[in-house]
């Protein structure tokens, strides 16, 4: 710990070449945490899928008929069966869509971790026009209980009209991600009475079952249901559907990720390595008057050593800082992709093993160099 | 100029002396251009595709609000009428030359990472070589109407399991049995299954197309044949040129690509920014005594100035070309499967000089503070330094 102040003495001889350096190294471990918080997000949806629901849609894309549900109903091991039909459209603004989840009272024994109430929804399912919606999605639109709201979708009413009203009767919330979570829920029959094509059908069902271990048998099960049918269902996890979705839609994320954070390692490998390496050249002549004075040849290599891993420690962990305060902001103020972003500490811990990676490895020749040197070569004038 | 000139020129010629810190400049740059170029190269990929698939010469027209052909609905007989509205194009017998379509998926495999993935199946009215003239069969031969059979893009073949010639498919009521291949001018069809429709609609036993494409007796019989369908009587449709569509339903996609490409070309770019301001910084220093020589025998500080930022450019430019070239050799071409669509990579010219503005720019912001440093320098103390 004494020699930490000749550490820093060193770092801080030419103020400007440190404080780039420094920035470049922040800089760089900010995209490496949003990276991560991107890798990261999808883990965290994963892991928190239920393992004891499943998710039941159409293989080829016909709409699966409501008579399905009462015959998944009867097979054992089965505990709720909810009906859903997603219907899309905008409120005020036609840049910010979304999907309303029209179901029934069966969709809250899918969904326990609503925390919505029985008169709430026995409210919602006693008006026809009626709207359950999570705290998110009330603060995000300003709605409050008693609001009538037009929503302006593409699927046409029977009087040819595009504009579906729901009145909002109650505020709830996802208690797995309280304040994040956006649900708007209204009524089937209302949507199935009121559109003019695929009435009595569905996009997806959900089902509860009682055992999780046999999932993937009461998935057969229900597919093997209706394999001949005219709609046959591709049944899975919640696991599997949330691993479709989100940011993996576009590609191998994993792939892309790993690329980005190669490169930029890279980059930094030469950056410090150039940092290190001029700062050695210059002070040459001051690490002889150091081995003059007693230090070993070791210990003038640790001191260049530890002048780098000081470096790409507090700017890596600078980045790492400014990337775990930012993902969540960023989170906030995206929320269509806020849930897929997610910075673990483990990321950060990764992080930093990188940054000292890249200065061990960086500082090496340098060192090596500030080791090697001959007290009489180096102060010769 | 030509004191600009020689400062600069002489300034170049050190360089080889101080290669280590100038390869910081190119290695940065390089790294910043090339994941930039890299990423934006899906988009030109994906714009190419969905460009190569709408001609200004087709109409599509869905039910009206539909925000694409899953949602449409169109029933047989507004199909009818809608194939005899003038500026619709007839071939030699007359016939209008049209195609009522209906679109379903099934799920296959992608070869690269064995996830399940959704491909499309396009059932077509009439395998119209005048209506497509771009999708020509380059494996095998054409479904037959009325059998299970099929044919698969070319795109859709390359990049998921068990799609080739003679593989079974899993459709409603059975397997379909693949009977060759086509291809479509690089075009979205290139992803997707196609069959006859009847035999396609009766297998998943529904009554409705979804959408129905006509080819206009000229790209200008747009609005003559827009204007017919909306003063008819009937339901209200929506009627967009093809490669309108196209343009529109890839914009938000696009927007998507181009500002992860821009984030995290950007926050590398700045990285290599600092590092390029601490090369140049460091580069004047070294040359403090030369430079302090050069403005005493009277060259002006502007030449000095526009020397070191040349100086920083030159860096740039080289990383540029490096990132563009490595973006290049390992993307160019590549295909890859995304939001539902195979697309080819493309590393386009545009692309290379969106990659060299993005260097240079970053240059000229790295390259000025250190040039105005080396122009205002006090030449009695650097030369007292001596």
């Amino acid at each position: 710990m004494k020699y930490f102040p000749l550490v820093l003495a060193g770092l801080w001889r030419k103020p400007a070449r440190t404080i780039f350096t420094f920035l470049s190294i922040t800089v760089a471990f900010i995209l490496f945490g949003i990276l991560a918080a991107i890798d990261g997000g999808i883990a965290h949806q994963l892991d928190a899928a239920r393992l004891d629901r499943l998710i039941v849609d159409t293989k080829f894309g016909a709409q699966l008929p409501l008579a399905y549900l009462d015959r998944i109903a009867q097979l054992p091991g089965v505990t709720v069966v909810a009906p859903r039909q997603i219907l899309v459209g905008y409120y005020q603004d036609p840049k910010v869509p979304f999907g309303i989840i029209m179901t029934d009272r069966r969709f809250f024994g899918v969904r326990p971790e609503l925390n919505a109430t029985k008169d709430q929804i026995d409210t919602l399912l006693h008006t026809r026009t009626g709207a359950l919606i999570t705290v998110y999605s009330a603060k995000r639109f300003g709605w409050k209980v008693g609001d009538k709201v037009p929503v302006i979708s593409n699927t046409i009413q029977r009087d040819g009209s595009h504009t579906w009203t729901f009145d909002i009767v109650g505020i709830i919330d996802d208690m797995d991600r309280p304040g994040k979570a956006r649900y708007f829920i209204g009524n089937y029959d209302y949507m199935d009475q009121e559109r003019t094509s695929d009435k009595g059908t569905v996009d997806r069902i959900l089902v509860r079952i009682k055992d999780p271990g046999r999932a993937t048998q009461t998935g057969r099960a229900i597919d093997a249901l209706f394999a001949n049918s005219a709609a046959p269902t591709r049944t899975g996890s919640e696991r599997s559907d949330r691993a479709a979705g989100g940011p993996s839609a576009l590609g191998d994320v994993a792939f892309f990720t790993r690329a980005v954070v190669s490169a930029v390692l890279f980059m930094l490998l030469f950056l410090t390595g150039n940092t290190m390496m001029q700062s050695v050249r210059e002070r040459i002549p001051e690490f002889a008057v150091l081995k003059t004075l007693g230090y070993s040849d070791r210990g003038v290599l640790a001191l260049v050593i530890a002048e780098a891993l000081v470096l790409c420690a507090m700017a890596a962990g600078a980045g790492l800082a400014v990337a775990k305060i930012g993902v969540p902001l960023i989170a906030e103020a995206s929320p269509d992709w806020g849930l897929w972003l997610l910075m673990p500490w483990s990321a950060a811990a990764t992080g930093l093993a990188f940054a000292l990676l890249v200065a061990l490895v960086s500082a090496l020749l340098p060192a090596l160099k500030a080791k090697r040197l001959s007290i009489i070569e180096a102060l010769r004038p | 100029m030509k004191e600009i000139l020689a400062v600069t020129w002489m300034s170049l010629r050190t360089i080889p002396a101080r290669w280590g810190s100038s390869l910081v400049v190119v290695v940065g740059m390089a790294c910043a251009v090339g994941a930039l170029v890299s990423i934006l190269s899906m988009s030109a990929g994906f714009l190419r595709t969905m460009a190569n698939t709408g001609s200004p010469s087709r109409a599509i027209i869905m039910s009206d609000g539909a925000l694409g052909e899953w949602g449409s609905t169109i029933d047989h007989g507004e199909a009818t009428i809608l194939a005899d509205m003038p500026g619709v194009a007839e071939d030699g017998a007359h016939k209008p030359i049209v195609s009522a379509e209906y679109f379903a998926y099934t799920i296959v495999s992608k070869k690269s990472d064995g996830q399940d993935t959704g491909v499309g199946v396009r059932g077509v009215s009439l395998e119209d070589p005048l209506l497509r003239p771009e999708v020509k069969l380059i494996d095998g031969r054409w479904f037959r109407p009325g059998t299970y059979e099929i044919v698969v893009g070319k795109g859709a073949q390359e990049q998921f399991e068990g799609l080739k010639v003679g593989d079974r498919i899993a459709l409603p009521s059975g397997d379909w049995l693949v009977t060759g291949t086509f291809q479509s001018n690089g075009g979205a069809n290139e992803s997707e299954l196609i069959t006859d429709a009847s035999t396609l609609l009766s297998a998943m036993r529904s009554s409705a197309y979804k959408s129905m494409t006509v080819r206009l007796s000229s790209p200008a019989a747009f609005t003559q044949f827009k204007n017919a369908i909306t003063s008819r009587p009937g339901p209200a449709l929506q009627i967009d040129r093809e490669s309108d569509y196209y343009a529109e339903q890839s914009k938000s996609f696009d927007q998507y690509l181009r500002t992860i490409a821009y984030v995290v070309g950007g926050i590398m770019g700045l990285g290599a920014t600092f590092g390029a301001l601490n090369t140049m910084y460091s580069a004047i220093a070294a040359r403090a005594r030369e430079i302090a020589t050069l403005r005493a025998i009277g060259f002006g500080g502007a030449a000095v100035m526009i020397s070191v930022i040349s100086e920083t450019l030159l860096f740039c430019l080289i990383g540029a070309g490096l990132g563009v070239g490595f973006a290049w050799a390992l993307f160019n071409g590549y295909q890859h499967a995304m939001a539902g669509l195979v697309i080819r990579l493309a590393v386009t010219p545009a692309l290379a000089l969106t990659g060299i503005g993005f260097a240079l720019a970053l240059g000229a912001i790295g390259g000025l503070f250190p040039a105005a440093r080396a122009a205002r320098m006090p030449i009695v103390d650097a030369l007292r330094a001596v």
